[in-house]
């Protein structure tokens, strides 16, 4: 009488190629991963100008604010709000005031002059004027703000 | 004193037999669970997947605006110290004037480098590289006059070659802030 043979009741599927499948997109995924590479504030309606001449930005400070300016040139504050020239000089004092206080709290002393050493980054929309971009710049100036970051396309978005 | 006699040939068989059969049981028995660890890299996936982001083709240009004397915060009343003043924009000569006029549309028209008109904005880069040079160690800065109407990607590519051909400091201004062209004089450069 032929031996029977005994089978396994229990599947057990070589699992280790599926492992290793998952740990090398494990691996694709950890070396594509960008924390933080676009910048913050960004508004679907603003369109960044191109300017392929740029070169890569370098690391931004840790204590920065984000405005935009959209197409009509009207400033856009945190909240992507539209703000016409009076009501953005009055956001820039409250801005700065706030900034100064927070520096006293620290007891920050700044490093020979006045200036806030919060970095404003800039998005204007393409079509926004200079002028506009120029006024906002100088509004911000006037406050104390002195370290700017404007905001640009390498190249066309897919 | 006995001599130790030759081990018998059989037992030795049955003996190494029963030890692969042993070894051969251990061997069975020693499983790595992969299923913990591949529900570990599951979830590892699933997070980088989740916070995967295209890369994107943001990039900044950095400005510092010197402050306005203008600007420059008053001492307040009562305090006994005045706070340092701010850095203001002074010695305007040294600058390199870039202009830039606009037309109708808004379009970049005409640019200039000091008097001299440029036909492109890579010809711009090619002589503020050149000043750069020749300046060496000493930092070179831009005053670019542009109109307000101009739209802004022009001017941001204006700011972003000046910005790659090693301008240290770009100020900007609008069109009457600066009536008179006086760039550094720079010995070997003619400027047309």
């Amino acid at each position: 009488m032929p031996r029977r043979q005994t089978t396994s009741s229990v599947l057990s599927p070589n699992l280790t190629p599926l492992l290793d499948m998952v740990l090398q997109l494990i691996t694709f995924f950890m070396m594509l991963v960008h924390f933080g590479s676009r910048l913050e504030g960004a508004n679907r309606t603003i369109r960044l100008p191109l300017a392929p001449a740029s070169l890569p930005g370098s690391e931004l400070a840790l204590d920065r604010m984000s405005v935009g300016i959209d197409a009509q040139g009207r400033l856009l504050d945190a909240d992507q709000r539209p703000l016409d020239e009076n009501a953005a000089a009055l956001w820039w004092d409250v801005e700065a005031k706030a900034r100064r206080r927070g520096l006293e709290t620290l007891k920050h002393t700044a490093a020979g002059d006045d200036s806030l050493p919060t970095l404003v980054i800039l998005r204007a929309d393409r079509d926004a004027s200079y002028g506009a971009v120029r006024r906002a710049l100088a509004q911000a100036q006037d406050r104390g703000f002195a370290h700017f970051s404007l905001v640009v396309l390498r190249s066309r978005q897919p | 004193m006995t001599r130790p006699t030759a081990p018998d040939p059989l037992k030795v068989d049955q003996t190494r037999a029963r030890a692969r059969r042993g070894r051969l049981q251990n061997e069975q028995e020693v499983m790595f669970p992969v299923t913990p660890m591949l529900d570990m890299a599951f979830q590892l996936l699933a997070f980088f997947i989740l916070t995967f982001k295209a890369p994107t083709a943001e990039t900044h240009l950095d400005l510092d605006l010197p402050a306005t004397p203008a600007a420059l915060p008053a001492a307040a009343k009562g305090q006994a110290r005045a706070k340092p003043p701010r850095a203001a924009d002074s010695d305007l000569e040294n600058d390199l004037l870039v202009r830039a006029q606009a037309d109708d549309l808004g379009e970049l028209k005409t640019l200039r480098l000091g008097e001299a008109v440029l036909p492109d904005l890579e010809t711009l880069g090619k002589r503020l590289t050149q000043y750069v040079g020749l300046l060496e160690n000493k930092p070179l800065r831009v005053r670019l006059v542009a109109d307000d109407t101009l739209r802004y990607e022009s001017a941001a590519q204006i700011i972003a070659v000046c910005q790659t051909a090693g301008v240290t400091t770009i100020r900007l201004n609008q069109p009457g802030a600066v009536p008179d062209f006086r760039g550094p004089s720079l010995p070997g450069l003619n400027v047309p």
